[in-house]
């Protein structure tokens, strides 16, 4: 770092912007240095299934009642998770099935979650799709499988009613014991029914 | 490592302690450990991985907003080398497996403290290798500066007369206080309970630290109007890099003015801020890049303003 190209330097950032200063900028953006998920996934594959191994290994040493979650079949990017609803909610009882598919980029961008039981709530529509911030632009890769079925439980019982998925849920919540009524009838049979099955 | 000090500490089994220092982001044993400003670890290449490069970064644990990558921590670094030796040099070798095939490494030379590097006792840890920067004492509620460097809290008030200066590597820590390390203090805690006790309540009695505290204490809360900004400054999009960062101070994505290094063979360049290409600064690159003061660094003027829309 020279003092007498330090000036030359200097001099140069006077001059306005040429064209050859804006192709610079536009050939920039495609350059891959810096990038901070860099463009090499190979190796990553393996730390994402390390990591999903560790995360069953403490799910199933240290399990939450009202959530589980297991991976389906022999591939680890694909879990299948069960919540049931909390005490003292119009979900009290009742089990819910999710679906979470995992990237290679995972923890970095977040699981795709979908119910895969028929759920009456105004954040999530028929199709089982569930609109949850942490889900897209609030997620953290510190997040795990626990936290974010812990959330969609949570999610259950203080629902966002602000910017609802399903407006027909999200008018009837006011109204508890009809909504009740309605989870019971359009969502999965609760824990007693099971048994008798 | 059992009988570690005898008489003023309680054993710490391997398991708690890889429990305590786990990465939240691969639930794997810190290695490289960063320490964020708002005093959370990560690992190096988790929160690589975590950042963003066109506007600040947030935390992945409480989302406070950041822009510098900070360096490794040494302290933390040696610390967990000597604790869970085993499990530390698995991660460097994995972690080393995965820099080759991506031809991009981290720092392959972190420096030792104390005689980590003489090998004797290797496995058992002493007060020396948890003692402050500044007072030289066992370290009470931690801090780690952007260099890497770890003092007490009440110890870094005595760093900073305009800008905050690391004792050690003199560089200027941008930005203000940062957070104390919890997971670190309730290491120190636990481990070493008497010194630490004992630290405390001599930081009690004297008044001045007190008052140095909550003269430090505001300063924390002008944290807070930096970060915003950061952000205005990010919304803007004047002069901002994205994808580069600055290698000496670790600001990414660089606002103001880029330096490149026209040098550096390494694929990933080496850059410089305007502050710290002011500043002369001899640090090597975040990503092992062999920079050395005679290579030239060219302003670059790459950043969105001059594109068009």
């Amino acid at each position: 770092m020279a003092r007498g190209e330090n000036q030359v330097v200097q001099t140069n950032i006077h001059n306005p912007p040429t064209t050859t200063v804006i192709t610079t900028g536009v050939a920039h953006r495609i350059e891959p240095s810096k990038r901070v998920i860099p463009a090499v996934r190979t190796i990553d594959a393996q730390s994402v299934v390390k990591r999903l191994q560790s995360e069953l290994m403490a799910l199933m040493m240290c399990g939450d009642p009202g959530v589980s979650a297991f991976p389906e079949g022999d591939n680890i990017l694909s879990w299948i998770g069960t919540i049931t609803g909390s005490k003292d909610t119009v979900y009290e009882g009742m089990i819910f099935k999710l679906s979470l598919i995992f990237t290679n980029e995972y923890p970095f961008k977040p699981p795709k979650l979908k119910f895969l039981s028929s759920c009456f709530h105004p954040n999530v529509d028929t199709s089982g799709n569930i609109c949850l911030d942490i889900l897209q632009d609030k997620w953290s890769s510190a997040y795990d499988v626990r936290t974010v079925l812990l959330s969609i439980q949570s999610l259950l019982g203080e629902p966002n009613n602000e910017s609802p998925l399903n407006t027909q849920a999200a008018n009837l919540w006011t109204n508890q014991p009809e909504f009740r009524k309605m989870v019971v009838k359009l969502c999965s049979p609760p824990i007693e029914a099971l048994k008798l099955n | 490592m059992a009988d570690v000090d005898a008489g003023h500490s309680e054993v710490v089994s391997d398991e708690e302690t890889s429990k305590e220092f786990m990465c939240p982001i691969c639930l794997d044993l810190l290695y490289k450990p960063i320490v964020i400003a708002c005093g959370h670890i990560c690992c190096f290449w988790c929160l690589h991985h975590t950042m963003d490069s066109i506007r600040a970064s947030k935390c992945p644990m409480c989302r406070q907003p950041y822009i510098y990558f900070a360096n490794i921590c040494p302290l933390l670094h040696n610390l967990l080398m000597k604790t869970n030796h085993v499990d530390y040099e698995r991660r460097g070798k994995e972690t080393l497996e995965i820099e080759k095939s991506n031809d991009c490494f981290s720092s392959q030379d972190i420096e030792c403290l104390n005689s980590c590097c003489e090998g004797t006792d290797e496995n058992k840890i002493s007060i020396s290798d948890v003692i402050c920067s500044g007072c030289k004492e066992i370290l009470f509620r931690p801090s780690v500066l952007n260099c890497g460097h770890v003092y007490c809290e009440s110890c870094m008030v005595t760093l900073t007369n305009d800008k905050l200066k690391c004792h050690v590597c003199e560089s200027i820590h941008p930005g203000n206080f940062p957070k104390v390390c919890l997971d670190l203090d309730y290491f120190l805690k636990k481990k070493f309970p008497q010194d630490y006790y004992h630290r405390k309540e001599l930081f009690q009695s004297t008044k001045v630290r007190q008052d140095q505290y909550l003269n430090q204490s505001s300063c924390t809360s002008a944290v807070v109007g930096e970060n915003s900004k950061i952000e205005e400054d990010l919304i803007q999009m004047q002069n901002l890099h994205p994808c580069v960062g600055c290698d000496t101070c670790g600001m990414i994505p660089i606002i103001g003015k880029r330096y490149k290094c026209k040098d550096c063979k390494e694929s990933i360049g080496f850059d410089m801020c305007e502050v710290c290409y002011n500043s002369s600064s001899k640090r090597q690159g975040r990503f092992n890049q062999r920079h050395t003061p005679d290579h030239v660094l060219l302003l670059e003027n790459s950043s969105l303003e001059e594109v068009p829309e």
